[in-house]
């Protein structure tokens, strides 16, 4: 197993490499020569030179990556054009909300899948199932900002009370009550698609399952039907789902994008969102930067759970 | 997959027949093909069916509810909803064209070349294909646009590139099992060159799965255009499109009025749906084995 994790990291040096240049001309190919920006009204050519010089942009673009990836490792992803903060220490702030918002719709999503899943499974081709289906077809292409808009008209506006806010955000640590309050709405719209997602593969998976021949035993030894689905055909049926899991951290990391902005909820999505019509690339390269990785460690996470959980997969002879 | 189904081989008599039979088996491809075609012809025939100029202000008529005279009502500027929501198609089904055919050239011809080729080529390649999936899809998208410009040109060419890992992925993995096969092997015993035997006898065996995943990636690339133009990196105003008319309807929700993102949020839904439906059909119908899970 450790040989395999170690096989695993040592594959992703390479990928994490080809994304950083990937990232370092993406930020290159931005309009505006940054010393500009940073230089503000002095136009002095001496100081442009010597600014220049400070930041690299005199060398070769090889020269100017190397450079740029030593900063990066070392945790300067440049200052940000409009207030002149440190990339990282800007996302940093910003993180705990989108770590919140994240891991409340992962939570509702797995929640809500598992339990409609399993009913629509179990219940096949009754009403349950009929609604459960169709939902998870519209639940794939429908838009999650507009329907982050339609629960915001609904429940900020149209149902009387005004039950919950249109968006904002109070620190968990302000006030618990009103920052769960304002965090419902969102989570919900991201949670979404990784619901639809979700509940067609544990439904489909159970019904594999319940067609083999352990769960018949199961039955055949006066099971009830309860311990038959909880402790036998899920334990096998959800082994599938933890890889989609890690696939929709992804899904979730840029739902962030979308929903922080709807929802006004200061995560580092907004912030990318907000620094783009600005013109300020350092800052949404950095979250695109750190998206990737959180992303590619994520993935590396539930592959490892996967092999884990299923005595099936050989480590040794595993590929990336 | 039913007995009906499985004894899929058609009695050829014509052409037309056959296609007919065929549809007739898979109803679902019917739907989601005569969804497709409606939103295609909309598009098309926009400038001629659209009741107003989408672009034109009248400001007495602002901020009217759907009626007869504006089916899906005014936005603030009194600009037709509905009329902005046509025109608006031709901005979503040509992104959608455009940066499928980009992914597809792209994705294809290097998992062509990967899978035939192998080696340090094959190498090479899907190193940048992980790099390319080591994004969550869209932020890379948005991360390409916003550094080449918000402009809707831009915002193709990301969708274009976002879609190449799927396909180089599938073609190689087909290419891959299609190499060991004893035709491959006659055709190169006969002294055929490497590049008719990739085009002429590998790729026809793809294309199929080329197919499915090519309506599935149109679909995302309609919801993803939708997405980056909510965020400002589309489509500019005035010009219509539905992720921006979303966008820029939001200001009016605490003033309820529901329709003018109702129309565009609709109409992205049924687009996206489509694809999906007629994506989901034509795999179930073209290739049996190729049933995803997920």
């Amino acid at each position: 197993m450790t040989r395999y994790i170690l096989r695993r990291l040592l594959l992703m040096i390479p990928v994490i490499l080809l994304v950083t240049i990937g990232i370092f001309i993406l930020i290159r190919l931005e309009p505006g020569d940054p010393v500009l920006t940073f230089a503000g009204e002095d136009r002095n050519p001496e100081l442009l030179a010597a600014l220049r010089h400070e930041y690299g942009l005199d060398q070769p673009l090889p020269v100017q990556y190397v450079i740029w990836l030593s900063h990066a490792l070392r945790g300067d992803l440049g200052r940000s054009f409009q207030t002149n903060q440190s990339v990282v220490e800007a996302m940093a702030q910003r993180l705990p909300a989108t770590i919140e918002l994240g891991a409340a719709a992962l939570l509702i999503s797995i929640v809500v899948s598992l339990v409609v899943g399993t009913l629509s499974a179990v219940r096949r081709n009754s009403a349950v199932d009929l609604v459960a289906t169709s939902a998870t077809l519209v639940g794939v292409s429908f838009p999650s900002f507009f329907l982050g808009l339609i629960l915001i008209l609904l429940f900020a506006y149209v149902i009387p009370g005004h039950l919950l806010p249109p968006g904002g955000f109070v620190a968990l640590t302000a006030d618990v009550g009103e920052n769960l309050r304002r965090l419902i709405l969102p989570a919900v719209t991201l949670s979404t698609v990784s619901i639809a997602v979700n509940m067609r593969q544990i439904r489909s998976s159970l019904l594999e399952v319940f067609g083999l021949d352990y769960i018949r035993t199961a039955r055949a030894k006066g099971l009830s039907e309860r311990s038959v689905i909880a402790s036998h055909a899920l334990k096998n049926a959800l082994i599938p789902v933890v890889t989609l899991i890690g696939i929709q951290v992804g899904s979730i990391i840029e739902g962030a994008f979308i929903t922080e902005t709807i929802f006004i909820w200061p995560g580092v999505g907004l912030l990318a969102v907000q620094a783009i019509p600005s013109g300020d690339y350092p800052v949404v390269q950095g979250v695109v930067l750190i998206s990737a990785l959180a992303y590619m460690f994520s993935t590396l996470f539930v592959d490892i759970l996967y092999a884990w959980l299923d005595p099936r997969i050989s480590y040794e002879g595993a590929r990336a | 997959m039913s007995a009906a189904a499985a004894a899929l081989p058609l009695q050829r008599r014509t052409r037309s027949g056959s296609l007919r039979v065929f549809l007739r088996r898979n109803p679902r491809l019917l739907v989601g093909g005569s969804i497709v075609a409606i939103l295609l012809l909309a598009a098309a025939a926009a400038p001629y069916v659209a009741p107003y100029d989408p672009v034109a202000t009248n400001v007495q008529d602002s901020l009217q509810s759907p009626s007869l005279r504006h089916l899906l009502g005014t936005d603030d500027l009194g600009r037709d909803v509905f009329s902005r929501v046509l025109w608006g198609a031709r901005i979503s089904l040509s992104v959608g064209v455009i940066s499928v055919a980009i992914g597809f050239t792209v994705g294809v011809s290097t998992g062509l070349l990967a899978g035939y080729l192998g080696g340090t080529f094959d190498l090479l390649v899907m190193r940048v294909i992980d790099a390319l999936l080591a994004f969550p899809a869209l932020v890379l998208a948005i991360s390409i646009t916003a550094a080449l410009g918000p402009q809707i040109q831009n915002a193709m060419i990301a969708i274009g590139i976002v879609a190449i890992p799927g396909y180089t992925r599938l073609t190689r993995g087909q290419v891959l099992t299609v190499r060991s096969q004893e035709f491959i092997t006659a055709a190169r015993t006969v002294g055929a060159p490497p590049l008719r035997i990739v085009l002429r006898h590998i790729f026809p065996n793809v294309t199929n799965t080329l197919v499915v995943q090519a309506t599935l990636s149109t679909a995302f690339a309609i919801l993803a255009e939708a997405a980056l133009s909510f965020l400002g990196l589309g489509a500019q105003p005035p010009t219509p499109s539905w992720g921006q008319d979303i966008a820029y309807s939001a200001r009016y929700l605490a003033n309820l009025d529901w329709w003018m993102s109702a129309g565009p949020g609709l109409a992205i839904f049924l687009a996206v749906f489509a694809f999906n439906f007629l994506g989901d059909a034509l795999r179930d119908a073209l290739d049996p084995r190729l049933r995803r899970t997920a």
